[in-house]
């Protein structure tokens, strides 16, 4: 199973900058940019953000360049509908803007999950949530859900390019039924093995976070 | 010590309940266990009944006293439990940050947890591999690493489902060489006989059925005669 290429990335090890900055000031950047760029609407500012966000990720995260253009490959198809749809209706500028916004985005997410551990991304979604906890939410069970969603993106993109693979080699490529009825199938699979493996470490279970620990047997 | 008492598991079907694993009286005290039987025969069913993934449909299972249905919390804190196929039981990217995930419960404190995590990875020889991508090891350090994120939490049980399947020899060896000085009761599925040699008493199961239990040269013995006898290999016609 493949399963390295992510929209959102997985962390990569390092020292920079980025790395050392704290996760909500991270947080807090990433959130006011990508709103800002699509709150305002203008083209300008869609540069000046991508801009930063490369800076960010060639100086500030010290990333090779190939970590920019590596997220946009899954969602090109997507990209290049929705710029031809722009084109049509609004004009190329208004194009260049729409697709110039999600890939900031997109790229702003992901600097973000390059550049902090998953653990303290764990940690930063649990503290999230503590103020939930009054309306009766488990910030541990909220955090490893999100978790586990990031994580299993990989996962998906890795079993699409298998059965996409496995259908060529059957001669079947071009039978939407043969991509996507395998696709399913693996991906409720996976979250019955995903559940059942959680389920035996005890993971996601109510309290399963409590300080006090488990109990030990001898 | 795990005590079936009368546990059985069926699933409702088109004609009525079908029989996954006939009604199991006994009780598993020895260090190394190992359950041996075609596939499809109920070995799995058999483990998932001791951590409670999988409730008895008639009668109990007890661990440590703990019944797996009434007390599946701290039964599952008692009973480590190993898949077949590492991929589907490391759930972060990482075997590090998988090992963390394990800790959080007894660690809050990110720097402790780290360093516990680490020491853990080290124990089994998986240092310089801790924060490689899960998906960059080889099936056996996968394997290894699995183990190493259940072991993590220390548990008095562990329950491991053919987890030497998909490896190779040379990782098989290294898997089996680990389950041999771990200090935990160990029960285990496998269709390596050599391995199911390894335990101090091998259950024989065949269609749901416990057909023999005793000790591993008389079981092994028992399943290979079993087999043979059932289905003798066709005369070979070059």
């Amino acid at each position: 199973m493949r399963g390295h290429g992510s929209l959102f990335g997985t962390y990569v090890a390092g020292d920079s900058l980025l790395h050392r900055t704290p996760l909500w000031v991270k947080g807090l950047a990433v959130l006011l940019l990508s709103t800002s760029v699509l709150v305002v609407n203008l083209l300008a500012l869609t540069a000046v953000a991508f801009g930063l966000v490369a800076v960010g990720y060639l100086i500030g995260a010290r990333l090779p360049p190939i970590h920019l253009w590596r997220p946009l490959v899954p969602v090109w198809p997507m990209l290049v509908i929705l710029g031809g749809y722009q084109i049509i209706a609004n004009g190329p500028e208004s194009a260049l803007q729409v697709v110039g916004n999600i890939t900031t985005c997109l790229l702003a997410a992901r600097l973000l999950t390059l550049t902090t551990e998953g653990q303290r991304l764990l940690d930063g979604l649990v503290a999230l949530a503590v103020p939930f906890r009054r309306l009766g939410a488990d910030p541990e069970r909220f955090g490893l859900t999100l978790a586990l969603m990031t994580r299993s993106l990989p996962y998906l993109v890795g079993s699409v390019a298998d059965v996409r693979d496995a259908a060529k080699a059957r001669g079947l490529e071009r039978n939407p039924r043969a991509l996507v009825i395998p696709v399913v199938i693996g991906a409720v699979a996976y979250a019955h093995q995903t559940g059942e493996a959680l389920a035996a470490r005890g993971l996601g279970e109510p309290n399963a976070a409590d300080p006090s620990g488990p109990a030990q047997t001898g | 010590m795990i005590v079936f008492e009368g546990a059985a598991v069926s699933v409702d079907g088109p004609d009525g309940a079908r029989l996954i694993l006939a009604p199991l009286t006994l009780e598993l005290s020895e260090r190394r266990i190992a359950v041996i039987g075609a596939n499809g025969s109920g070995k799995s069913t058999l483990l998932k009944l001791i951590n409670g993934l999988i409730p008895p449909t008639a009668g109990s299972v007890l661990v440590a006293g703990l019944d797996t249905v009434k007390a599946g919390r701290a039964v599952r804190q008692r009973v480590g439990f190993v898949f077949t196929d590492p991929l589907s039981q490391l759930v972060m990217p990482t075997g590090l940050e998988d090992v963390e995930l394990s800790l959080r419960a007894r660690l809050r404190n990110p720097t402790e947890r780290r360093t516990a995590a680490l020491a853990v990875l080290e124990r089994f020889g998986l240092g310089p591999l801790a924060e490689q991508s899960i998906y960059d090891l080889s099936g056996g350090e996968r394997q290894l690493m699995a183990l190493a994120t259940v072991l993590a939490v220390d548990p008095a049980i562990l329950v491991a489902d053919e987890p030497t399947t998909l490896l190779d020899l040379r990782n098989e060896r290294r898997v089996r060489s680990v389950f041999r000085r771990l200090d935990q009761q160990v029960v285990f599925t496998t269709h390596d006989l050599d391995f199911a040699r390894d335990s101090d008493r091998v259950l024989v199961i065949d269609a749901g059925q416990l057909v023999f239990d005793g000790d591993p040269g008389a079981a092994i013995d028992h399943y290979r005669r079993m087999h043979l006898e059932a289905d003798p290999l066709p005369e070979h016609h070059p």
